[in-house]
């Protein structure tokens, strides 16, 4: 098996949340080794809201989304940890922050001030509207994001009916986000050049979910969307209720072929030859009518027996799962998907995000205690002296929940 | 000349429809020459998928094709044929990357399996992107995006609970994979730097889309609970949003321990009484908190309401019209709508680069039309005459 693609590279991960802790935690799968930065009295939200028990080093989702991480716990606005930080960015390769752009001004971390420290630095500085304009300084969540994007605009039951937020699309800024980290690595390798990347979050989510719409828009001033569960183009396409409480398949017909399968399938093999149904034209004519029929077929079926009956006749169809479905999907099992960390107690997470014939990722360990880290990097990292390394003081711990 | 980061790539594209050719399209944009290889005439199935330009179809009027092959260059070229495959096996022994899209049996089945590509090319990073991937039960299945949604656990999420599932408008979990593909061929590309060797790359969409809800999935597995939908009532309240004078606002109270700010917002003390204080006690009583809060946010305009959240700095947004969300005064300040011109469909602004490089710029470009670059890459690139290429043509081959 050869080297992991980002052993040797190392990452300062000054992320707060969910999107840019993606990034740097895929470097982590990949081998780069990752200092995720911490602030001990407010933390990250997904650190959770409760002191009592440590409960803030035991969240599953705190060790999913920051797995494969150190954690080291400043205070930027102390000298000293300032200059830790400094000193760490003189033998970092990266840094990657979501803090609006005026934040690491204020702490002194800007990009020019890591560039007299580490000459070749990249940060990757993703905040949710970009570094310049009026917005700059504004905040932003995938709430935000969401409904000024457009987004928001496209899924909805109806044309005219209420929106809906999509899920998750803190991880497609999340994915951008590792695109991003990886132009500018493979660069400086090639180069020795290092360099400051803008992602705004908000740019971000608008191209990758968004472009061939807003394109839509702007050369025909009308979108397509929102059509419910229906395709644009094909017909039928829906989601159809099965047995059992909240379950449901999805299908969608693209061809004739495909039709006259399904017409099979669902007992109507009279409409194979129905000129009603001639064509998608004709099928997204009388699409409710399809669909009250593929829904009395499927609602006598489990939701995964409907989707095999469907995918032997031919037809593109899916059944929707649920957290259960998809821990116990033969398929996932098949790939062992899921996999447990290695210096873990046999909990499982979700797996990798690809698969690669010269060595896949690996989950070394589960996301870090708060200031697990301090005296791996303090001390054998930095060389400070042991006794200089504070212990991490309880009482000064405080959550991000925390009212000011 | 600028430099771009991936100048020095050249890519052999295979793909077709969303996930492969968003890849393909950033590949692109960073600066890699990019070689769709379509089928002789009719090119990429997207090039017959509307919706088109003024709603007239044609092979060059496509909008989600004119998006997603920006920077590329086009050729023709029949892989069913012994030349095609011939030729195809001659591009890739130059190239760095080859990227498809095709269901797991098709290249195997041509003889161009990552096997002999490698044998040809053994530096060359391959990216087979597929519905679940290349092995395991599921590896023929077909699907199409809501069936793709409904698989990687997104859909059972989105939408009302008393309701069916609802897809999601943009094609989410296709958009996911063909980030992570690019993200899975960077990082080859990172080992190859240092190993020489190349690698075969397997993006199955289901998995790059499970980490969407890798939260949920983890608890799902290590806790025992499920999550189901709830007609965007987010855990955290007020995170959703609600009728204004003009339109829907998002009330985000984020970050949370901000929320007391509001109170330059609302004249409503009852809002801010001890007992809301806490986000996750507010939750539980959703139904009184709303019943204050709804009448408070009516009485504003939406992007009044926005300003005022921000200047306290709240995350609040406005539900953007799709004209709205064009021209968006942060989009304009920043240039991020940048206009490209096309032999067909005319001048547009089209979404700019997706994050900004201050070294190595991203690259504005069109679409190609089908088999634009047929002269240039079989001539000059693998040096066939003009008569040559036009009996190819003639024989299908291109």
């Amino acid at each position: 098996m050869s080297e992991q693609p980002f052993a040797g590279v190392r990452v300062l991960d000054f992320a707060h949340e969910w999107a840019a802790s993606i990034g740097p935690r895929l470097l982590g799968d990949l081998g780069a080794e990752v200092i995720r930065v911490e602030y001990a009295p407010r933390m990250c939200v997904i650190r959770g809201a409760r002191l009592g028990k440590r409960m803030y080093n035991r969240h599953p989702r705190w060790h999913q989304v920051n797995r494969n991480k150190r954690s080291l716990t400043l205070d930027l606005k102390k000298e000293k940890d300032l200059q830790a930080f400094l000193d760490l960015v003189r033998i970092s390769d990266i840094m990657v922050s979501n803090s609006r752009p005026h934040v690491l001004d204020r702490l002194g971390i800007a990009y020019d001030d890591l560039k007299k420290v580490r000459p070749d630095i990249i940060l990757v500085l993703m905040s949710a509207f970009g570094t310049g304009g009026p917005w700059s300084s504004f905040a932003g969540f995938g709430g935000t994001i969401e409904p000024l994007s457009g987004l928001q605009q496209l899924t909805a039951y109806s044309r005219d009916g209420k929106r809906y937020r999509t899920r998750e699309m803190d991880v497609c800024n999340g994915l951008m986000g590792a695109c991003a980290i990886m132009t500018a690595l493979l660069h400086r390798q090639r180069t020795g050049e290092g360099q400051f990347v803008d992602l705004s979050q908000m740019e971000t989510a608008t191209h990758s979910l968004m472009g061939e719409h807003l394109l839509e828009y702007v050369m025909n001033g009308r979108q397509t969307l929102p059509l419910g569960n229906r395709h644009p183009y094909h017909a039928p396409q829906g989601c159809y209720p099965c047995r059992g409480e909240d379950r449901w398949v999805t299908l969608t017909v693209r061809t004739d072929e495909e039709w006259r399968a399904l017409c099979g399938l669902i007992g109507r093999p009279d409409w194979t030859d129905d000129e009603r149904f001639a064509g998608r034209v004709g099928r997204r004519r009388h699409h409710d009518l399809i669909d009250r029929a593929i829904g009395e077929w499927s609602s006598g079926l489990e939701h995964y027996r409907a989707m095999e009956l469907l995918q032997e006749a031919g037809i593109p169809s899916g059944a929707v799962l649920d957290g259960r479905d998809l821990q116990e999907d033969a398929h996932l099992e098949a790939r062992n998907y899921f996999m447990t960390a290695e210096d873990g107690d046999g909990a499982l997470f979700p797996g990798l995000l690809f698969r690669s014939s010269a060595g896949n990722g690996r989950i070394f360990r589960r996301g870090p205690d708060l200031g697990e880290g301090n005296e791996y990097v303090l001390h054998g990292l930095l060389g400070r002296p042991r006794q200089e390394i504070e212990p991490l003081d309880e009482k000064s711990i405080g959550t991000g929940y925390d009212p000011e | 000349m600028t430099e771009r980061a991936l100048g020095h790539l050249r890519v052999i594209d295979l793909t077709h429809h969303v996930a492969g050719p968003y890849c393909t399209k950033l590949l692109a944009g960073f600066g890699a020459e990019v070689i769709k290889v379509e089928r002789p005439g009719s090119g990429d199935p997207l090039r017959g998928m509307g919706p088109f330009y003024q709603g007239v179809e044609g092979p060059e009027r496509s909008i989600p094709f004119l998006w997603l092959n920006t920077g590329k260059k086009s050729i023709t070229l029949d892989l069913k044929s012994d030349r095609g495959r011939e030729i195809l096996c001659r591009l890739v022994r130059d190239a760095d990357v080859l990227v498809e899209n095709f269901s797991p049996r098709v290249l195997p089945a041509l003889g161009l399996a990552w096997q002999r590509l490698q044998e040809i090319n053994p530096s060359l990073v391959m990216a087979s992107i597929s519905n679940y991937g290349q092995d395991g039960p599921y590896r023929d299945y077909k699907g199409d995006e809501i069936s793709l949604y409904a698989m990687s656990g997104l859909m059972n999420e989105t939408g009302d609970p008393g309701r069916e599932p609802l897809r999601a408008g943009p094609a989410l979990a296709q958009y996911s994979a063909g980030m992570c593909a690019y993200s899975a061929i960077l990082a080859a590309l990172h080992r190859r730097q240092q190993t020489g060797k190349g690698e075969h790359l397997d993006i199955s969409i289901q998995e790059a889309s499970l980490v969407n809800i890798e939260m949920g999935l983890v608890e799902s597995l290590q806790l025992g609970t499920v999550r189901r939908r709830t007609g965007d009532q987010h855990s955290m309240m007020p995170w959703q949003h609600y009728e204004c004078a003009d339109g829907e606002v998002a009330v985000i109270s984020g970050p949370i321990r901000h929320w007391r700010k509001a109170k330059k917002i609302f004249d409503e003390p009852r809002l801010f009484q001890d007992k809301y204080d806490h986000c996750l006690v507010r939750r539980f009583l959703r139904d009184e908190y709303e019943e204050i809060l709804r009448p408070c946010v009516k009485k504003f305009r939406k992007k009044e309401l926005f300003h005022a959240g921000q200047e306290q700095g709240l995350a609040f947004a406005y539900l953007a019209t799709l004209e709205e969300a064009v021209e968006l005064p942060q989009h304009r300040a920043r240039g991020f709508f940048q206009e490209v011109d096309h032999p067909v469909v005319g001048r547009h602004a089209y979404c700019g680069a997706p994050f900004r490089m201050s070294a190595t710029p991203w690259r504005q470009e069109r679409a190609p039309l089908l088999a634009e670059h047929n002269a240039e890459v079989y001539g000059r690139l693998l040096g066939f005459s003009d008569g040559e290429i036009q009996a190819m043509e003639e024989e299908g081959i291109l």
